[in-house]
């Protein structure tokens, strides 16, 4: 069963990309797979995992221990589970500079206050020797963050960063993140349910369906001018802003398709509105429907000059 | 710190109240068996029976007889031996208990140590052959009692190494040689080791697949930290949670192999005099066993708070 095929995109240093979708449409299986951490019994099946001119699926042991937390980091959805409950929470930032050839053991050990501080973490003096259940929850996620950043890796990955966490620290942790990024210079892949979130924070906008990209561009436009008919009804499902904010608030008529049977063709046509004969038995490549805008649909191809060129892609 | 020697206070004014309360069932069963020590075919005049039983003040009520005890016993006084007239029991005991304890010891050596290293091996090559070879060991070993085994190693170390090696390398039952600890000690510990092999097994397994093992890969630790520093240890903290009964454990079943293998620790004597009718040693046993079950709990409560920080006193 392949959970995610053929994802590729983009990202500029220092750019903020959001990754949504559906529960179970592989944002957490992409994201994973940058760090091949694919959990048992999931294997990368054939072709390439490349970051810049890396394939991370190539890479020895050893190399891919060397480019994980150190190139790209990654911030877990639950940080109440993703710290190790019998380590002080200094240690386990130290740890992951002393990891990496970028410091030095003792340049790893002065550094983490002040990286606990610059997560904003109050009365980080005193807290370094604090264990993770001395922690309120949104500190264990600044702490998870001052490790992810605390190498200064090209590329952050928050999955579901504050789905885990109460809504009174959800906007300062996402404040943080985005901060961060500004002064390392560091891209951000965000991955989340929510769209406002998504609105305010990111540059581009990639939506997953059934593994697979459906429609990427930048934010304004995905927001002004969404093209595929499944970003329609996710922005349909969004929860409006004179509501009561819930993050998982997406329904959308229908199911995502189960990985063992995938329908053929458009994976999106048993739910889409819009299907052709085409869309039962071919699918669509992703194309150029506006500049800068991809979409994954043959209705939105027939606007395009050449899909055949396209499908190169 | 403070609150840990209060606790430990406390826990050894309860071993204490434990110990005497266990030496005093004891007392009261004993007394109620028919015939003691001084009866037997070589004893002819009452006259000399009456004298025994004075010198030991056997001829008072037993009430008087239990409060001497116990005021005894409060000052480390267990008495004299009643066969061996002029032999005290503190004394003897304490030397014997210094035997029992290191073959304890090691044997306690060779369950954690040999459970551990067959588990972590179990866990981390879960359903291949080497987890198949060592949880298949694990059960054998888990279903064969040590008197069983004791016997086995005798006569392998103790006949066949003789033969095969034409007289050169071979154990000899008894005691007073560092080379008569090992194979009394693995006889003991083994069938502990496959019980904290199969429960090591299982806690590993599932602490890899835990959130913050996925966190310590994602840092880019070495494979080596990661089992070890993160999942091992966390593992550790069931597996400390046995240790209590496990002792224990090892303590019931040295009565049994030192009187296999002729080492004169305590278990030895409590058979020997159970079988000479000394009472007052049989009840001098029994209060050693006591204490040391209580000190060994203790211990592995105290180590426990180390091992994990969310647990305090
Ligand atoms: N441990 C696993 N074993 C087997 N299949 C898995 C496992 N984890 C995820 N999957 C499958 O892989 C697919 C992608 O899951 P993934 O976790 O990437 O989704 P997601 O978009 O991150 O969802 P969510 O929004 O719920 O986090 C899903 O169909 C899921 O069923
Ligand atoms: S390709 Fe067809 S089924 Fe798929 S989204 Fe477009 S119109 Fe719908
Ligand atoms: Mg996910």
């Amino acid at each position: 069963m392949t959970a995610v095929d053929g994802i590729s995109f983009e990202i500029d240093r220092g750019e903020i990309v959001g990754i949504v979708g559906e529960s179970g449409s592989g944002k957490t299986m992409t994201a994973l797979s940058l760090l091949r951490l694919i959990p048992e019994p999931g294997r990368i099946t054939g072709g390439r995992i490349l970051y810049g001119e890396k394939d991370i699926a190539q890479m020895t042991d050893e190399e891919i221990r060397e480019f994980r937390g150190n190139e790209v980091a990654m911030i877990f959805q639950d940080p109440m589970t993703s710290l190790n409950p019998v380590l002080r929470v200094g240690f386990q930032v130290e740890e992951a500079m002393a990891a990496h050839a970028r410091f030095t053991r003792q340049q790893s050990r002065d550094r983490v206050l002040p990286m606990l501080q610059r997560v904003r973490i109050p009365a980080a003096k005193e807290r370094v020797r604090d264990y993770p259940h001395q922690f309120s929850g949104g500190m264990r996620q600044r702490a998870m963050i001052a490790m992810g950043v605390s190498n200064e890796p090209s590329l952050l990955i928050a999955d579901e960063p504050t789905t885990a966490l109460d809504v009174t620290v959800q906007a300062s942790i996402i404040e943080l993140l985005r901060d961060l990024s500004r002064e390392l210079r560091a891209s951000v892949i965000l991955i989340t349910h929510n769209m406002a979130l998504v609105a305010s924070l990111c540059n581009r906008v990639i939506v997953m369906y059934a593994g697979r990209i459906v429609e990427e561009g930048p934010t304004r436009a995905i927001f002004k001018n969404p093209q595929h008919p499944y970003t329609w009804s996710l922005l349909r499902s969004m929860p409006r802003v004179d509501e009561v904010e819930k993050e998982r608030l997406i329904s959308i008529k229908g199911l995502p398709p189960d990985l063992g049977r995938m329908p053929p063709g458009c994976k999106f046509h048993p739910r889409c509105k819009f299907k052709v004969d085409r869309c039962l038995t071919e699918e669509p490549p992703l194309g150029e429907v506006d500049p800068g805008q991809l979409a994954r649909c043959w209705v939105l191809m027939k606007n395009i000059q050449n899909p055949e060129a396209e499908a190169q892609r | 710190m403070r609150g840990t020697l209060l606790y430990i206070g406390q826990r050894l004014v309860l071993i204490a109240i434990t110990t005497v309360l266990v030496s005093s069932i004891v007392f009261v069963l004993l007394h109620q068996i028919p015939g003691n020590a001084f009866l037997n075919e070589t004893r002819t005049s009452p006259e000399s029976l009456a004298a025994d039983l004075r010198h030991y003040g056997l001829d008072k009520p037993l009430g008087t007889q239990y409060v001497n005890w116990v005021s005894g016993v409060l000052h480390g006084n267990l008495g004299e031996s009643l066969v061996n007239r002029g032999v005290m029991i503190t004394p003897l005991l304490v030397r014997e208990a210094s035997v029992s304890a290191t073959v304890g010891f090691f044997a306690l050596l060779v369950t954690v140590g040999l459970g551990l290293i067959l588990g972590v091996i179990a866990a981390l090559r879960q359903n291949t052959w080497a987890d198949y070879v060592a949880s298949s060991a694990a059960v054998v070993g888990y279903s064969v009692p040590s008197f069983v085994i004791g016997i086995f190693f005798l006569l392998i170390f103790g006949h066949y190494f003789f033969e095969w090696t034409q007289g050169t390398v071979f154990y000899n039952v008894g005691w007073g040689d560092w080379t008569q600890i090992p194979v009394p000690a693995i006889a003991l510990g083994l069938p502990y080791a496959s019980y904290v092999a199969r429960l090591t097994r299982a806690s590993m397994l599932e602490t890899i697949r835990t959130d913050y093992v996925r966190t310590a890969w994602a840092k880019g630790l070495k494979a080596r930290i990661v089992v070890l520093r993160h999942a091992l240890r966390n593992a550790l903290i069931p597996v400390v949670t046995i240790l209590g009964p496990l002792i224990t454990g090892i303590i019931t079943g040295s009565v049994v192999i030192e009187n296999i293998f002729g080492i004169p620790g305590l278990g030895k004597e409590f058979v020997t005099s159970i079988l000479a009718r000394d009472y007052n040693i049989v009840i001098g046993v029994f209060t050693f066993y006591a204490a040391l079950v209580g000190l060994a709990n203790l211990t592995v409560d105290v180590i426990y708070p180390a091992l994990d920080p969310r647990i305090r006193y």
